[in-house]
C-alpha cells in the first residue's frame, strides 16, 4: 500500500519486508586479521541495509563464497554468487586494495552482488556530504553510506551551507562565507564559482555539468539564476520582487528546475523550465514546502511541514502523485535520494540535535547514520 | 484574506510613517500602497537596485555602534517602531562619506537553511532600500545575509527567536 507509487520502479516481489532474498555467507572465509573481517562484515551490514537482502547463516536463495585475505597493506578478495536452486553462478570476480580500503571495497562487492541479484543500482558505495558544527565551526564532511568513515573537506573556520554534488561525483558545491560574504565554492577550486554582490547561494550543477542553478540577490532581490559554468553567462530565470527564491534542484533529464519561492506567501515548492518559461506550482499541501531533491527515478521529495513539524514527502510531478513518509514525532528535513532511488537520507532533529538518518520508501525501519553529541545536517548524497 | 487585509494595512501604516520621518523628500506616488510596486514609493525602491561587487570591499566592521533591527516571524519588512534605528544609521553615513555599513541579515532556526538564507537577504536588502530611501549612497551598502547560522540568542523558543530575526549593522 505505502509502496503503490513506486510499484513500476522497485516495487518487485524483492522489495518488500518477507520477501528480500536470503543471502547465505556462512561459507564466506577471511582470515583473521581486521582488514578481512571489516571487509566481512561491512558487507553484510550493507548487504542487510541494501533493503533487498536478509543476510542469513543456514539455508537461503543465494550463496557467496569465497575468501577475503590481507597482508602488507593489501588485501585480496574472492567473490561468488551462487543460485542455490539451480547453481547458477549470478557473479564471480576476484578484487584488489589496500587494508585501508577494506570499507570500501565491502561497499563496491555489496553494490555488485545487489545488481547481479536484482539489476538494480546500489547505494552502498555512494558517499553523503554534510555539514556538522562538531569543531565548533560549520565545516564540510564526506562519509560513506554507512555514516562510517568521515573526512572534514573544509577548515575554513568559517560558515558552509547546503553542500551538494557534481554529477560526477567527484566534487562538492557549497556556499561558504570564508572569503566574508556568501559565495558559492567547488571542492579541488580556489576560486569561487560565483561571487556577485549579495548572496551568492544553493548552487546546483545540471546533469550535463555545463551549468549551475544558483540563487543570486546581485540584481536586488534573491532570484534564481543560470549560469554557465564555461563562459560564466547568466540567466535569469525569476522575477519577483516580493519574494524570495531557494534551493535549486535540476530535473532527472536537465531540461527543469525545483525550487522554493514564496511569492504565494508561504515557501512552495515550484518547477520552472530552464528556459525560465512554463512556471508551475507543484506543492499545495502543507504550511510549507522546502528543501527540494529531484531524483533520477523521476521523483521529487522534500520537506513538508505539516501540523508545526517537518515530514519527508515525495511528489512526482509527471503522475501528480504525493506521498508523505511514515516517520515519528521528529523533524526531518533536508532530504536527498540515495544512488539506489529507493532510500532517502535526511535529518532528524529531536531534542534541538540534527543527526543523519536513511528512510525506505518502501518498507523498511529509518536507520540511524550519524549521531551524537554534535550536529550532523544538510545531507547530499552523491549521484 | 485576512492575511492580505492585514498587510495591506501594514504597508498603508509604514509607508505613511516613512513618508512622514523622512519629512517628505520623496513625494508619494499613485499606486504606492496596494500593489506590486515599491514599498517606500517609485520604481527606485522596487529591489532592483544592483549590488556592489564586495570585491575588496571590507568584509566586516564595528557591530556595537547600532542596535539591530527586529524582523518579525518570515517577514522582511521593517516595522515602524524599528524604522528610528535605519534612521539613525542614514544619519551616521551621510556624515561619515568615507565609511561604509555591511547589513546583516539573520533568521529564526525555524525553516529550512537555504530558505532561511534568502529571506535574510530580503531583510538585508530591505534595510538597505529604506537606508537607500534615506539618502545613503547605493556604494556604501553591502548586504550579507548568515540566515540561521549564527544566532545572537542560542534558545529555541519564542524569545530566543525574536532576538535572532535581526539586521545588524556592521560599520567600518
Amino acid at each position: 500500500m505505502t509502496g503503490a507509487v513506486f510499484a513500476q520502479k522497485t516495487g518487485t516481489v524483492y522489495g518488500r519486508g518477507s520477501d528480500k532474498i536470503a543471502i547465505n555467507l556462512a561459507s564466506y572465509r577471511t582470515g583473521s586479521d581486521t582488514a578481512s573481517r571489516t571487509f566481512l562484515s561491512v558487507l553484510k551490514a550493507d548487504l542487510n541495509r541494501s533493503g533487498y537482502f536478509k543476510v542469513t547463516s543456514s539455508g537461503g536463495v543465494l550463496n557467496v563464497a569465497g575468501s577475503c585475505v590481507s597482508g602488507g597493506g593489501n588485501m585480496k578478495a574472492e567473490c561468488q554468487v551462487y543460485k542455490v536452486s539451480t547453481r547458477q553462478r549470478i557473479l564471480g570476480k576476484s578484487y584488489k586494495t589496500t587494508t585501508a580500503d577494506a570499507r570500501g571495497l565491502a561497499h563496491r562487492v555489496a553494490d555488485e552482488i545487489l545488481f547481479a541479484a536484482t539489476g538494480k543500482k546500489g547505494m552502498a558505495s555512494g558517499k553523503i556530504a554534510l555539514v556538522s558544527s562538531r569543531t565548533g565551526r560549520k565545516e564540510l564532511y564526506v562519509c560513506d553510506m554507512d555514516g562510517r568513515n568521515i573526512r572534514q573537506i573544509t577548515k575554513d573556520r568559517s560558515i558552509v551551507v547546503g553542500p551538494g554534488w557534481s554529477p560526477d561525483a567527484k566534487s562538492i558545491v557549497y556556499t561558504s562565507y570564508k572569503r566574508g560574504y556568501p559565495n558559492v565554492f567547488l571542492t579541488g577550486r580556489g576560486k569561487p564559482l560565483s561571487s556577485h554582490g549579495g548572496l551568492n547561494a544553493s548552487g546546483a550543477i545540471s546533469p550535463d555539468g555545463k551549468s549551475m542553478a544558483v540563487i543570486l540577490s546581485k540584481d536586488g532581490n534573491p532570484e534564481l539564476y543560470i549560469k554557465s559554468l564555461r563562459t560564466g553567462w547568466l540567466k535569469r530565470l525569476t522575477r519577483t520582487q516580493r519574494g524570495n527564491e531557494a534551493s535549486p534542484c535540476w530535473s532527472p533529464d536537465g531540461n527543469h528546475i525545483a525550487y522554493v519561492s514564496d511569492t504565494s506567501g508561504s515557501p512552495q515548492i515550484y518547477i520552472i523550465s530552464r528556459d525560465g518559461k512554463d512556471r508551475k506550482r507543484l506543492t499545495s499541501t502543507g504550511s510549507e514546502n522546502v528543501a527540494p531533491d529531484w531524483g533520477r527515478n523521476g521523483y521529487i521529495v522534500f520537506s513538508s511541514r505539516i501540523g508545526g513539524r517537518y515530514r519527508i514527502a515525495m511528489a512526482n510531478p509527471v503522475a501528480k502523485s504525493l506521498r508523505v513518509l511514515e516517520t515519528d514525532w521528529a523533524d526531518y528535513e533536508d532530504p536527498s535520494w540515495a544512488p539506489d532511488g529507493r532510500h532517502i537520507v535526511c535529518s532528524r532533529t529531536a531534542s534541538y540535535r540534527s543527526s543523519i538518518y536513511l528512510l525506505d520508501t518502501l518498507k523498511d525501519s529509518p536507520v540511524a547514520l550519524l549521531t551524537g553529541s554534535v550536529d550532523w545536517y544538510s545531507p547530499a548524497c552523491s549521484p | 484574506m485576512n492575511k492580505k487585509v492585514y498587510k495591506f494595512m501594514f504597508f498603508a501604516v509604514l509607508a505613511a510613517s516613512v513618508t512622514v520621518i523622512s519629512g517628505c523628500r520623496s513625494k508619494p506616488k499613485a499606486g504606492m500602497y496596494g500593489d506590486d510596486t515599491g514599498l517606500y514609493g517609485g520604481e527606485i525602491l522596487d529591489g532592483d537596485i544592483p549590488l556592489n561587487d564586495t570585491m575588496g570591499l571590507p568584509t566586516d566592521g564595528d557591530r556595537s555602534m547600532f542596535a539591530p533591527v527586529m524582523f518579525a516571524y518570515d517577514s522582511s519588512q521593517v516595522n515602524p517602531e524599528e524604522a528610528g534605528k535605519v534612521e539613525a544609521v542614514a544619519k551616521y553615513l551621510k556624515k561619515n562619506r568615507s565609511g561604509g555599513v555591511i547589513v546583516e541579515g539573520h533568521g529564526d532556526e525555524r525553516g529550512s537553511r537555504e530558505y532561511n538564507l534568502a529571506l535574510g537577504e530580503r531583510r538585508a536588502l530591505a534595510i538597505r532600500d529604506y537606508l537607500i530611501n534615506l539618502g545613503v549612497d547605493p556604494g556604501s551598502i553591502q548586504t550579507k545575509s548568515l540566515g540561521e547560522e549564527m544566532p545572537a540568542d542560542m534558545g529555541h523558543d519564542e524569545g530566543a527567536w525574536r532576538q535572532n530575526r535581526r539586521g545588524v549593522f556592521a560599520i567600518y
